[in-house]
């Protein structure tokens, strides 16, 4: 159980405090509620963009950085499709230093030229190291804007292509900031071995006074059902065919998610799993194969993905897929199996909250979900579970008309 | 209104606790690291095996090591894996030079029967030949798509230039390696590095001693061996060595030199001069290359520690068209480091950076546990970490400006290249 108290400014900023008393050590995460899918079509990769933005210098201090670490501190951040996330840890007694600096932040940033200069090479750099100088490194920016027509998930958070990045201008952004930036988009939460009325003074003190900004609407266009089959096959320069199915699943907010994410786990998380021991172990049709949810608040995928074996066909391997998936709709799991699918839930699940700084962030990702309480009755919604749940969940999903294939071939 | 332009009042780090794992003697040839305060319900457990990658004479330390979980003559691959899963553990195995470790991930109710399911499986592993043509399979494949890589050909060909007086640590293993292996290979190393060769088992868990005495006499008939031999010190071809990789957009460099371990004397000092050009977001490397030119997403430096050794190593990977501007601007800064004093109100930045991050890697048992591991290797023990603390606080800009100098010579240095050229 993570115990935490929750209080809001006049603002509008939401402030969630946790409290450890056996660390040295505070952490300050500030969640902003925005991400890819709020971008322009014709400006993508900008939230991202921003994000890098945000370490230039703020409107009072020159560098955020050399601050923190002349305080022991260090801090770093992360874009989704859905929210931007910023993190400091701190040694406890200079936690008012990041709240400085994170307050400072949200007031207002320096936007100097330099800095939007250096960053957009920067992030063109990031661009060729994750996507354009790996082996199948474009994967994602290609199976996108297969499965979703309309919804921005269509494209991936480092942006469509180099050129709307190239293409940022101060403008573009000052509007990003003064639209999203403000206390009544973001979520702070602070760890640490402190009392919440000391954090109560400290947040008063240096977010009290920023103005609370309007929350702005999220008029997202929403992705029709999908009715049939995609597929679409590239050719690169790889060493061997890779395949990726994507079914469309339920949004983050429902109940379904969780089925699903075990559903996935059964297909292919482990090396108990079905498609390992079918697919790879048995038929040896494959060299590698995984089943995984993309995790998005809105309706995201369950993805198969795989490497196939020399001289197999995609033609085998998808059908021997569609031989497991059909099984797990038509028959229900398993006691032991399920038992085991929860079993290993469970001590994920423990040791992703050893981390102090695990724990901060996914309160602040419960409380934009809803309620920061979320991150304590996970564990029950995963324990009610049924195997009944899974393959009714399965029918609905492992559909061939809502699977996207996206085939790589080796050339 | 409060002054935005201030930064609030600093307090400095002046105590960090350390707790000491207890130390258990498994036998004369090993001993168990036990860390008991932990608060929750989780347990890892470690086996290190003198299984590192020099070991043998034909390069098999890899394929072994992902052949550990592949069945007994009691239960096939598939079994164990289902016991695991069933018991909520994770199972990590990792292979470095001169070790191979086996992690075992669990919840504390469950840790007796997955150690015992562990244990049996290294014990018992019989190399069937279907498993072992399936991993070679799998191997060749990971083999072929991580040659794609531009970091990983320069890492290949950095530890091949990096150690080229100690043929066994700068060996690689190519395609062809793999047709050669054999299932009686396998198991004879299995036999010299697993069956005799368990170093130490790390234990961070709340258990009881009963478990801890269970762990003790389980694993204790793998351990028969005596300290093993290791490298003492690198001898490194110098100059500029470059490995083509036809339309790369980016390059990767890696650079660096021979070096020592936290047995040197001027271990520390050195430690402070690098994390000054390389090893945090503010280095000068970061700042030059990255926050000011844009040449890179990332540029860092570390000293790597082998049990007898060490070295340093500068990592980067960027647009194909700066990777001669890379180079000179390394160069650029680590003759700064020679030539000009550090401004005192850097020294002071990262003097607390530096406590800060030592504060944060001894938090938690975990994190303490990991912290203590890292001077045990090379026989020392926490006072390490105190000696560290009183170097950091008193070291001037006179003396750091030596060590670069001492240290730091361009021309003994191997700088690896990875990209395409044209």
């Amino acid at each position: 159980m993570i115990q935490f108290e929750r209080f809001t400014l006049e603002n509008g900023l939401r402030v969630i405090f946790h409290k450890d008393i056996t660390t040295p050590l505070a952490v300050v995460n500030t969640l902003y509620d925005v991400g890819a899918r709020d971008e322009d079509e014709n400006k993508t990769g900008f939230a991202h963009l921003f994000e890098h933005l945000m370490f230039g210098g703020s409107v009072n201090i020159p560098d955020f950085d050399a601050p923190l670490q002349n305080a022991g501190g260090e801090s770093n951040a992360f874009t989704s499709n859905d929210i931007t996330n910023y993190y400091d840890i701190i040694p406890a007694q200079n936690i008012e230093t990041a709240l400085w600096l994170e307050s400072d932040r949200m007031l207002s940033l320096a936007f100097t030229d330099k800095s939007l200069e250096t960053q957009r090479s920067v992030v063109m750099e990031e661009f060729k190291q994750r996507y354009l100088n790996q082996p199948y490194g474009d994967v994602w920016l290609e199976l996108r804007p297969l499965a979703y027509e309309v919804h921005p998930y269509k494209w991936a958070t480092i942006g469509k292509e180099l050129k709307h990045i190239e293409d940022a201008t101060m403008d573009d952004v000052k509007s990003f900031f003064h639209k999203h930036y403000c206390p009544s988009n973001a979520i702070l939460c602070i760890a640490g071995n402190f009392d919440v009325e000391t954090i109560k003074t400290l947040t008063e003190k240096w977010f009290g006074n920023i103005p609370s900004g309007i929350k702005p609407a999220r008029l997202l266009p929403q992705e029709p059902k999908q009715t049939s089959k995609k597929e679409k096959t590239i050719e690169r320069n790889v060493p061997s065919d890779a395949f990726y199915f994507a079914f469309k699943m339920p949004e983050r907010k429902s109940v379904e998610y969780y089925v699903v994410d075990v559903l996935s786990d059964a297909l292919g998380r482990d090396k108990s799993s079905r498609l390992y021991t079918k697919i790879q172990k048995e038929q040896k049709l494959v060299t590698e194969i995984n089943a995984y949810i993309s995790g998005s608040l809105d309706n995201g995928l369950l993805v198969i993905e795989g490497k196939l074996s020399e001289g197999k066909t995609f033609e085998e391997v998808e059908s021997a897929i569609w031989d497991v998936l059909t099984e797990i709709k038509n028959k229900e799991l398993s006691n032991e199996e399920l038992h085991r699918l929860k079993n290993k839930i469970r001590t994920a699940k423990e040791f992703q909250e050893q981390g102090l700084l695990n724990r901060t962030m996914n309160l602040c990702y419960f409380e934009l979900l809803g309620d920061a309480n979320g991150i304590n009755e996970e564990a029950i919604l995963y324990e009610e579970i049924q195997a009944e749940h899974i393959q009714a969940v399965a029918n609905e999903i492992l559909q061939e008309n809502n699977c996207t294939l996206l085939k790589v071939k080796a050339i | 209104m409060i002054d935005r332009t201030l930064q609030p009042p600093l307090s400095p780090i002046t105590k960090i606790n350390f707790v000491e794992p207890t130390i258990i003697p498994i036998n004369p040839f090993a001993k168990m690291y036990w860390m008991r305060a932990v608060l929750d319900e989780t347990t890892r457990i470690e086996f290190h095996f003198n299984a590192g990658s020099i070991r043998g004479n034909e390069k098999l330390a890899g394929s072994v090591n992902n052949l550990i979980f592949s069945g007994t003559p009691s239960k096939t691959s598939t079994q164990i894996h289902e016991e695991l899963d069933g018991l909520g553990a994770f199972i990590d195995q990792e292979l470095g030079q001169e070790v191979a470790i086996i992690s075992l991930y669990c919840l504390r109710k469950n840790a007796k029967a997955a150690v015992a399911l562990v244990i049996d499986s290294i014990q018992n592993v019989c190399f069937h030949e279907q498993e072992v043509a399936d991993t070679i399979r799998e191997k060749k494949q990971q083999y072929l798509i991580s040659s794609e890589k531009v970091n990983i050909l320069a890492r290949r060909e950095f530890q091949k230039q990096l150690f080229a007086n100690s043929p066994n640590y700068a060996r690689q293993i190519v395609l062809k390696d793999y047709d050669a292996i054999t299932v009686e290979g396998l198991q004879k190393f299995h036999q010299e590095f697993y069956l005799k060769g368990l170093l130490k088992v790390v234990l961070v868990g709340n258990m009881e001693e009963e478990f801890v005495n269970f762990l003790q006499n389980n694993v204790s008939p793998l351990a028969t061996q005596t300290i093993p031999e290791y490298e003492k010190q690198f001898i490194n071809n110098k100059g500029v060595f470059h490995v083509e990789k036809d339309e790369a957009v980016q390059t990767a460099i890696r650079i660096g030199m021979p070096l020592f371990n936290k047995t040197h004397p001027d271990f520390i000092d050195f430690q402070i001069v690098q994390t000054i050009l390389g090893d945090y977001f503010g280095s000068r490397l970061m700042s030059n290359i990255r926050e000011d030119k844009g040449y890179t997403y990332g540029i860092g430096s570390g000293l790597s520690e082998a049990n007898k050794t060490g070295y340093f190593i500068i990592a980067t990977e960027v647009g194909k068209e700066f990777v001669s501007a890379t180079l000179h601007e390394i160069k650029v800064e680590i003759e700064r480091l020679q030539n000009e004093l550090i401004e005192e109100e850097e020294l002071t930045l990262v003097k607390n950076y530096m406590l800060g991050q030592l504060l944060k890697h001894a938090d938690g048992p975990n994190a303490m546990m990991d912290l203590f591991m890292s001077v045990q290797l090379q026989g020392l023990g926490f006072e390490f970490y105190a000696d560290f603390i009183q170097r950091v606080n008193t070291i001037t800009a006179n003396e750091l400006k030596q060590i670069a100098k001492n240290y730091l010579s361009w021309e003994s240095l191997t700088i690896i290249t990875a990209g395409s050229s044209n």
